[in-house]
């Protein structure tokens, strides 16, 4: 009498909001191979969880997916059923089909225990949106009640580049190239492919960090430059300092003592900004170097040809001796733009957002190699034509002034640097008589009043 | 500064016992010299003799240890003095050309009348010219230093000195440097200045040159100036023995 007439409510009542199965957690997988998102339309693995309440047991379960989800092959629900951390050993049957998936428990899930449903392969729709799971359980006596909505999930829709990792998924070719070890870590397909736009805007931002961070360092090199050939004593000796001291500490400590110094004397700047003060700092002594040995490279007769003809220090210096030396450290000073372009990856170590730092990250999510690989290319996109520019500028020095005078030579640096800056050869003018080239070795602009006073 | 008469009877350059030290060596030891307007003096004598150290005294590219230099009425050894003032007017032209590689002829010239005399461009432009023509350069106005054989380059370098109106001009070895086939395209340039009465004062070796167009010769020996007078006497007949072991190996 009892089964019958719940058999009746049960058929005749719609099934009421459910009080006794609340849902805990809903959440796909991300299929996506750079990032942690959720792509649409493509296979990813649905979990949902809910507890059974107190005086409640369930039965069966429908899940019903999101108008528009579909099943990629294999597609399958699981279930697991836990009592607090212990994963029970019960039964179950399960269906599943492009709209919904049934759960049916060989014996009741009692109250308190924890329903794990795993839907494989499942495709949420293509198009982007919150999506939520509904559905139905039955519970002891028959009775169908509804489930009360799940959490979101978010869904985007899939990109070109996701569709084309997708589709090298599937393709015979790439299953044969990844099957070697070497090939599938350093040089994957789907990661490369993923790898090229997801790098772009780290690229950009190391650009960006190098793009301001040098024309910085230009002028404060400039300045320590003159400072190092000041009249006086005193000066030269801090500006020894300062170029010393950077020079002969590493970097990656000078980044380390800004990013971690200057937050504990209360000064807190943007990370990004901190990142090209750094950079330009450091790179500054180096310049400092460069454009000190391009100054003083110049002959000697500049500075008297210049005197003589009535021009002051400071416009000796603007109208003669800068624009040679400018001419004369380009190569000099484009390596060294180089050498602070790949020095921008170090500020990864401290978080700024650069490309070393994009990198890192979706190695970290991926455990391939594949993304540092690009990365390198990145990298090589600009140092490798510039290292062809310098070559090329050189060439035309040595053929537009190499009669007059020396070419800079390098301050002594790291050991990979460009190579090609020390193959000039040092051309002496035929006519030119020796006595003349004792040269800038110890020049302090003009003996009797040098241009310093003004640059001090 | 002080004003500049134009007084012909004052020396354009006066020199009072100059004395210049490099280190503990005694280069100038002593020298009198008084150049008046429109004078060409040469100043002859073997390497070391201090010849170039007194030159470049007069335009201050080399500092006395003592004496005094006047030019005009500016005592340059005075430290007041602003010596850029004295230099407008004190042309020198170098061994080593010494051009502005970076500029064209024309650039060369045309630097220190932009810079220094604050000419405009139109004018500093047309002086240019109008100099490089009296060089004999108007067709390579616009070529660069590098594209210019050595004596062309030399003669740029007189242009652009020309070009500032100098009162005196210092030549320093100007020649030296020179295939002897660009020598003589130089001297005609120099030749012309004098007769066009330009003061003058010249360390040359050219024995010839000074001969023909010095008005005065005076030969150094060890930073003193051993004997002076006008190029007839001093080479045909020197009084000291120093100076005739010179000519006698020169000539």
């Amino acid at each position: 009498m009892v089964a019958v007439l719940s058999l009746l409510v049960s058929f005749m009542a719609p099934p009421t909001q459910a009080q006794g199965l609340t849902v805990k957690k809903t959440t796909a997988t991300s299929n996506q191979i750079t990032g942690n998102q959720i792509i649409g339309g493509v296979p990813t693995r649905i979990t949902w969880e809910a507890t059974v309440d107190r005086n409640e047991a369930v039965k069966q379960i429908t899940l019903v997916f999101p108008e528009g989800s579909s099943l990629g092959e294999h597609a399958n629900t699981k279930a697991t059923v836990l009592e607090g951390t212990i994963r029970l050993d019960t039964k179950f049957t399960s269906t599943i089909s492009n709209t919904q998936t049934v759960v049916v428990f060989d014996e009741l899930v009692e109250s308190d225990l924890l329903i794990r449903l795993e839907m494989f392969y499942v495709a949420l729709p293509e198009a982007s949106g919150e999506y939520t799971l509904t559905g139905s359980y039955i519970d002891a006596t028959g009775r169908e009640i509804k489930l009360e909505e799940s959490q979101t999930i978010s869904v985007i829709a899939a990109t070109t580049v996701d569709q084309i990792t997708q589709w090298m998924d599937d393709q015979p070719w790439v299953e044969a190239w990844n099957s070697v070890l070497f090939l599938k870590i350093f040089l994957n397909p789907q990661y490369l492919v993923a790898s090229v736009p997801a790098l772009f805007f780290g690229w950009l931002r190391s650009l960006g960090l190098v793009l301001v961070g040098f024309p910085l360092a230009i002028p404060i090199g400039l300045g320590i430059s003159f400072l190092r050939m000041a009249r006086f004593g005193v000066i030269r000796f801090f500006a020894a300092i300062y170029v010393n001291v950077i020079r002969g500490t590493p970097l990656f400590l000078q980044i380390y003592i800004a990013f971690f110094g200057l937050p504990l004397l209360g000064v807190s700047l943007d990370s990004y900004v901190l990142g090209i003060i750094v950079l330009a700092v450091n790179s500054s002594a180096y310049l400092a170097e460069i454009f000190r040995a391009g100054i003083q490279s110049i002959h000697k007769g500049q500075f008297e040809g210049s005197a003589s003809l009535g021009m002051n220090p400071v416009q000796t210096m603007f109208h003669v001796i800068l624009p040679q030396t400018i001419r004369r450290v380009i190569p000099t000073a484009t390596s060294e733009f180089i050498l602070l372009y790949k020095d921008t990856a170090r500020l990864a170590a401290v978080g700024v957002m650069e490309q070393m730092m994009f990198a890192k990250s979706l190695v970290a999510s991926s455990g391939n190699m594949t993304p540092y690989i690009v990365s390198a290319g990145y990298y090589l996109l600009v140092t490798l034509p510039l290292t062809k520019i310098i070559a090329e500028f050189e060439k035309k020095l040595a053929a537009a002034e190499g009669s007059t005078e020396a070419p800079v030579k390098k301050p002594k640096r790291r050991l990979f640097g460009i190579g090609s800056i020390e193959t000039l050869i040092p051309q002496k003018k035929p006519d030119e008589p020796l006595e003349n080239s004792r040269s800038a070795k110890k020049l302090r602009l003009d003996e009797e009043e040098g241009p310093h006073d003004k640059h001090d | 500064m002080t004003s500049m008469i134009n007084s012909s009877e004052q020396p354009v350059v006066r020199i009072i016992d100059l004395h210049k030290y490099f280190g503990s060596l005694e280069v100038l030891k002593g020298v009198d010299i008084e150049v008046s307007r429109g004078e060409v003096v040469t100043i002859l004598g073997p390497s070391g003799s201090g010849k170039s150290t007194l030159l470049r005294c007069i335009n201050l590219l080399e500092k006395p240890t003592e004496g005094e230099i006047w030019f005009e009425d500016t005592c340059i050894t005075d430290p007041k003095t602003n010596i850029n003032k004295v230099r407008e007017h004190v042309g020198m032209v170098f061994q080593s050309f010494n051009l502005f590689p970076h500029l064209s002829a024309k650039g060369n010239v045309m630097l220190a009348l932009r810079k220094v005399q604050k000419r405009s461009r139109e004018e500093a432009e047309a002086i240019a010219l109008e100099q490089l023509a009296k060089v004999g350069l108007s067709d390579r106005a616009e070529y660069m230093p590098s594209q210019l054989s050595g004596g062309q380059q030399q003669r740029v370098a007189i242009a652009r000195s020309l070009a500032m109106d100098p009162h005196v001009m210092l030549f320093d070895e100007v020649t030296s440097a020179l295939d002897p086939e660009l020598v003589r395209g130089v001297l005609d340039v120099m030749r012309q200045l004098a007769q066009g009465g330009m003061t003058m004062i010249v360390v040359t070796h050219e024995m010839g040159f000074a001969r023909d167009v010095a008005d005065r010769a005076v030969f150094m020996d060890e930073g003193v100036i051993v004997e002076q007078g006008t190029p007839e006497a001093v080479f045909d007949h020197p009084k000291h023995d120093r100076t005739k072991d010179f000519l006698g190996h020169i000539i």
